[in-house]
């Protein structure tokens, strides 16, 4: 059977890393295949990457690595701190990869991408064809599995996606394109697995009689803007086939900047949390400076573990204006401080701060001098750039000395795997024997 | 992203956290007068004669790495490997990019370990040949699924 594709029709992919971060792991440890793996999130908290042989287990997305403690005996499982530089020096790979096979790629999250294919001659002719060899490409040469959906929108895109990861007699790649597949998926699909409904919506959709896909995609896009938003038609245009969401192929700079973590263990001073807030702040400024971007205002906020009832509760935030928007980590260290010892309050166990910069706008030219402004006499770009291009050959080989002063805050990261491509001293090891 | 663990309400010129807050305004933004700066580089003199020849300088990587995406650096460890030039503590690199072909020295998982040997079609049989006497040659049979990690391009060889 052919299928009759309009040429009006747009052709969109979504590619998406299979258990991504457990995958990263994967590439580095090849005795963990096949065995029961999962990563868990910052200070060794939940589960946030289950290998199959977890979910096969029955484990969920989330639960604490504390609750599932006897099955990590039975099993043998095997549970990994996040290693986010690995994680990202991959998905970077796997996106440069990705731009191979078409120009316009939008990159939606870590371990996702939107790829528009809709004037790729080779992807048009066949289309299940080219998503294989996408597929075996990124495995071949990253080293990460990935599924590939495919469909006129990137909603029924992300819905091949879906599909493609849930059932194997796919293999991996699954194209929407055709409507009679559509309707057979669809009608075997619940609703909340529709890109943007959830599961809280979907409560909201169910007393109305719309339990799958297919019922979803049945409404009347007028009539169900009225009842709940502009995004519900939107939907349900999109898994009919009218595309309304372009690929957003230039990535904003971010608006916001937050550095932020738990502590291993509760912070009672003010000098205990001095050497984590200069942290945040010289790790905030540090991304500020990598999108060549400057902040107008920073904030510093703390709070106490909400889930110790027993214990007196506090939390607060501050903010302050910078009288010209830097990139500086030691100005922008030296206001979180001033905040901190402002929202700092003796008598409770602090379990968690950070930094938050807003107000970013991009570093063009700088303003007219100020003579007289003693921020301005103290800003350095080319000491902060000699500081970040020293930082990336040896990673935290300069740090400002508040930093260092006391480091057991550091959130417990006790199964962390090598960095394996972003430091020498790290490089996995490969054996002649 | 983490999200912001605060509700923020803008307000003009101050950033208002709650629950309580502390806020803090800056000094007054000074006047400030516009004066004219010149722009440029003023350049007196004869102009270089090399000027127009200005190469872009050697970069190692455009030697040892054609498809960065694929590229990677690892460290070797044993002796097995000797006479292709592999010394302990080497830092190899490998593209997982090109075909695994006979006679390429190559990665791959064994036993769960990243094992770096030449693959050979001799004979009619695969094998993994070390390049050193004392080891011997690892046969590969149909049974069992060989999964070539990557292909070995250049060694770094500190002297």
């Amino acid at each position: 059977m052919s299928v009759i594709v309009n040429p009006n029709d747009k052709l969109i992919g979504l590619v998406d890393g299979n258990n991504f971060y457990v995958s990263c792991e994967r590439v580095f440890r090849p005795d963990l295949i096949g065995k029961p793996v999962a990563v868990l999130s910052n200070n060794d908290g939940c589960l946030v990457s289950r290998s199959q042989e977890i979910k096969d287990l029955g484990i969920k997305m989330g639960v604490p690595a504390f609750q599932i403690q006897h099955l990590v005996k039975q099993h043998h499982i095997h549970l990994l701190s996040s290693n986010y530089s690995l994680y990202a020096d991959l998905s970077a790979r796997m996106m440069s990869v990705l731009e191979t096979f078409t120009p316009t790629v939008e990159v939606y999250s870590i371990d996702e991408a939107f790829l528009d294919f809709t004037d790729v001659y080779a992807c048009r002719q066949d289309p299940i064809a080219y998503a294989k060899q996408i597929k075996e490409t990124v495995q071949r040469q990253v080293g990460i599995p990935v599924c590939v959906g495919l469909g006129p929108t990137k909603t029924l895109a992300k819905l091949a996606n879906f599909a493609a990861k849930k059932w194997q007699q796919t293999g991996g790649v699954l194209n929407l394109s055709d409507q009679t597949r559509r309707e057979k998926l669809m009608k075997i699909v619940p609703v909340d697995d529709v890109w943007g409904i959830g599961r809280q919506l979907s409560k909201q959709l169910n007393p109305l009689g719309i339990y799958t896909v297919w019922d979803l995609a049945q409404q009347s896009p007028q009539k169900m803007q009225q009842r709940f938003s502009v995004v519900m038609a939107r939907t349900i245009m999109e898994l009919n086939g009218i595309s309304c969401l372009d690929l957003e192929t230039i990535v904003p700079d971010k608006q916001q900047i937050v550095c932020s973590r738990s502590f291993s263990r509760k912070l009672t001073t003010l000098q205990e949390l001095s050497p984590a807030m200069a942290e945040f702040a010289c790790r905030a400024s540090e991304k500020l400076r990598q999108q060549h971007s400057v902040t107008g205002c920073a904030t510093a906020f703390l709070r106490t573990n909400p889930f110790a009832e027993h214990e007196p509760q506090y939390q607060r935030a501050a903010s302050q204006k910078l009288h010209y928007p830097s990139q500086d980590s030691r100005i922008i260290a030296g206001i979180v401080q001033q905040l901190l010892k402002e929202i700092y309050r003796p008598g409770y166990s602090y379990q968690k701060c950070g930094v938050q910069l807003s107000q970013i706008q991009s570093h063009t030219a700088p303003e007219q001098l100020d003579l007289f402004d003693s921020q301005q006499t103290l800003e350095s770009p080319q000491l902060m750039q000699t500081l970040d291009q020293i930082n990336r050959r040896f990673p935290k080989g300069i740090a400002i000395a508040t930093t260092k002063i006391d480091q057991t805050w550091k959130p417990k990261a006790e199964n962390l795997s090598q960095r394996y491509t972003t430091d020498w001293r790290e490089l996995v090891t490969v054996y002649c024997h | 992203m983490p999200v912001f663990p605060f509700k923020i309400n803008t307000s003009d010129d101050v950033l208002c956290l709650s629950p309580a807050i502390a806020v803090f305004k800056p000094a007054q933004r000074p006047v400030k007068y516009r004066l004219p700066l010149f722009a440029g580089k003023v350049s007196a003199g004869f102009p270089s004669p090399a000027a127009d020849y200005v190469d872009k300088t050697l970069d190692l990587n455009d030697l040892l790495v054609q498809k960065p995406a694929a590229t990677f650096f690892v460290r070797a460890q044993g002796e097995s490997m000797l006479g292709a030039g592999i010394h302990p503590n080497d830092i190899l690199v490998v593209d997982r990019s090109l075909k695994p072909m006979s006679g390429k020295i190559v990665i791959c998982a064994l036993n769960g370990e990243l094992t770096v040997k030449r693959l050979v079609f001799d004979n009619q049989q695969w094998k993994l040949r070390a390049e050193n006497p004392v080891y011997p040659d690892f046969m590969l049979t149909d049974e069992l699924e060989l999964v070539v990690w990557g292909v070995v391009t250049n060694v770094i060889h500190a002297l």
